[in-house]
């Protein structure tokens, strides 16, 4: 791997070996990778590569699925967030998670922006004001403050989008996943929320996976190239996009793929 | 422009009344008609409900007094307090039983119990409904009254009539449960949602409308059943003091109205009032599941795209 600015820090989170496979393939072969505080990494590669099964074993989320082995280890802050002592509810409420499609509740915006505070029981005084930081951290205050109890399906899907990124924010983690959060937007709320996340990874560890080269060179400062559920180059963004060293990124890259 | 005559014929692939074929394909008749001919059909269809409504009203009407629903019937006439008390109370049981058993069985093969045993208790719910219900009165007569020495009562009529309208609780349950969206629940368990948390917080908020929908629609079958309750109570005068007497209850009331009726008209006219009464519950619970529905789809519009 490339020496990077911040090496020496230790890193939130930590992908150590991971492998996941089902009965008869390997969906991820070994995936070692580590993210350090402030930064924005994107995932990338071709569609079925493996991009969204690798953050959902991050969080825990991969478990779920009936049929996949998940081997290795991720450390969260030196933790293994594997480990059989470690309640992976808990995990899941450190590490947020956007998906593609928004994923708003039916209930006012106020409540989704709530919703991960109430599963800890914080004080109303305390949600007051995290949703309202996690509203702004999201870019989505000015349009929605002035009707924070109307139904949260009312809003657009970019508007949409942006309040699951804010429910994930209200409970301040230090880590967002975000699985192709534009993927169902048009151009302008696309464009919104890649400001939020610009804004983001000044404060947190962003992971972004994006099919969309573009804006891994808008909003990322590394790129991970994922390719068969291979880790193949991961590099700082201008590195990447302009000397990849591997045939096949170059090829991603370039469009002669998908 | 325009000038349609003298124009050259048109290929029959551009001609837009022609099919690729050459045809001719026109709107038929049936698609012109279709408009008018759904409504007509429907109305053909429910001509004979509103008959029957009126057929029962205007006997049920003219002789109606307040004191018919204030007090017990006496011999083949007096009032008819007894059997809607006593079928308000039977279907408040029954209700209670199947919420007991429908809800929660729904609530376990939807969202905890594996594939295989959930499939086989849908199966056993779509059987039961198909049992002809003299045979679970049957069946409640021989466990409940004789068995478990309950006697003919409100205890055994309730709990039967429980079970007959368990498999409709049930089935709106399981299904009001598995219509949660996937991607909602995913987004609950993601923001760190204990299993219990997803099922307060975010699956029965949504699934409960449909839910209740499915409770009103039981009882609206439910409370109209005679054979269920046929044989586990007996037509009395005056309302249950406890589980163990038997309580009348309407539509045991028009049965024997009937039958009494041959020799005394009065007792025809108090069963022309029941059955009008039976109506308005049925109608009146149907009302209210229209009002849930209509409310509920209004709060998740948007959400099962
Ligand atoms: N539950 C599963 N059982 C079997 N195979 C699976 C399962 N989930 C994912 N896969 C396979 O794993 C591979 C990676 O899937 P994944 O969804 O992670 O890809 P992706 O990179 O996110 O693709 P896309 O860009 O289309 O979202 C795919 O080939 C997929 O078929
Ligand atoms: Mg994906």
């Amino acid at each position: 791997m490339t020496a990077e600015s911040g090496a020496m820090t230790t890193p939130v989170v930590a992908v150590d070996g991971v492998s996941v496979r089902t009965r008869d393939r390997t969906i991820l072969d070994k995936i070692s990778l580590d993210f350090s505080a402030r930064s924005l990494t994107a995932v990338v590669g071709p569609s079925g590569c493996g991009k969204t099964t690798f953050i959902r074993t991050l969080n825990r989320m991969a478990e779920l699925t009936p049929g996949l082995r998940i081997q290795g280890r991720v450390l969260y802050l030196g933790q293994d967030v594997y480990d059989p002592t470690v309640n992976p509810v808990v995990v899941r409420r450190r590490m947020g998670m956007v998906f593609q499609r928004p994923t708003v509740f039916p209930a006012s915006v106020f409540e989704n922006a709530a919703f991960g505070l109430r599963l800890v029981r914080a004080s109303e005084e305390e949600i007051d004001a995290a949703v309202t930081e996690a509203l702004q951290r999201a870019g989505l205050w000015d349009e929605v403050h002035s009707h924070l109890d109307g139904p949260a399906l009312a809003l657009s899907g970019g508007q949409q989008q942006r309040l699951c990124i804010a429910r994930a924010l209200a409970v301040r983690p230090k880590v967002l996943l975000l699985d192709e959060p534009t993927s169902a937007l048009d151009p302008a709320a696309t464009q919104r929320v890649e400001a939020t996340l610009q804004h983001l990874k000044e404060e947190i560890v962003v992971i972004l996976v994006t099919h969309n080269v573009g804006q891994a060179a808008r909003v990322s400062d590394r790129v991970a190239f994922l390719h068969s559920g291979h880790l193949v180059e991961v590099g700082a963004t201008a590195d990447m996009l302009e000397r990849p060293r591997e045939k096949l990124t170059e090829q991603f890259i370039t469009g002669r793929f998908e | 422009m325009g000038a349609v005559t003298g124009a050259p014929p048109l290929a029959a692939e551009d001609d837009l009344r022609r099919d690729r074929s050459g045809h001719l394909r026109g709107r038929t008749v049936l698609d012109r008609c279709i408009g008018w001919l759904l409504p007509l059909l429907f109305l053909v269809a429910i001509a004979p409900i509103l008959d029957l409504v009126y057929w029962v009203a205007s006997r049920a009407l003219p002789t109606f007094t307040l004191s018919i629903i204030t007090t017990n019937p006496s011999g083949a006439a007096g009032g008819l307090l007894s059997p809607i008390v006593g079928s308000l109370e039977i279907l408040l049981l029954a209700t209670l039983v199947a919420i007991a058993l429908g809800f929660f069985g729904g609530l376990a093969t939807a969202e905890y119990l594996d594939e295989e045993t959930a499939g086989a208790i849908r199966v056993t719910a779509n059987v039961m409904v198909g049992i002809p219900s003299i045979i679970l009165g049957l069946f409640g007569f021989i466990v409940f009254v004789k068995y478990f020495g309950w006697g003919a009562s409100l205890a055994a009529a309730g709990v039967t009539l429980g079970i007959f309208m368990t498999p409709y609780v049930y089935r709106a349950t399981d299904l009001a449960y598995l219509s949660v969206p996937p991607h909602i629940r995913e987004a609950a368990v993601g923001s760190g949602a204990t299993p219990l948390q997803y099922l307060f917080r975010v699956a029965t908020p949504i699934a409960f409308p449909s839910v209740l929908t499915g409770i009103f629609l039981a009882m609206a079958i439910g409370v109209g059943e005679t054979a269920p309750i046929l044989l586990a109570t007996t037509p009395v005068a005056i309302p249950p003091l406890s589980l163990f007497q038997p309580a009348s209850a309407l539509p045991l009331y028009i049965w024997s109205g009937f039958e009494n009726g041959l020799i005394l008209p009065v007792a025809i006219h108090r069963a022309f009032q029941a059955a009008f009464l039976l109506l308005v519950i049925v109608v009146g619970l149907n009302v209210l599941v229209r009002i849930i529905a209509a409310r509920s789809r209004r709060r998740l519009e948007g959400l099962f795209q």
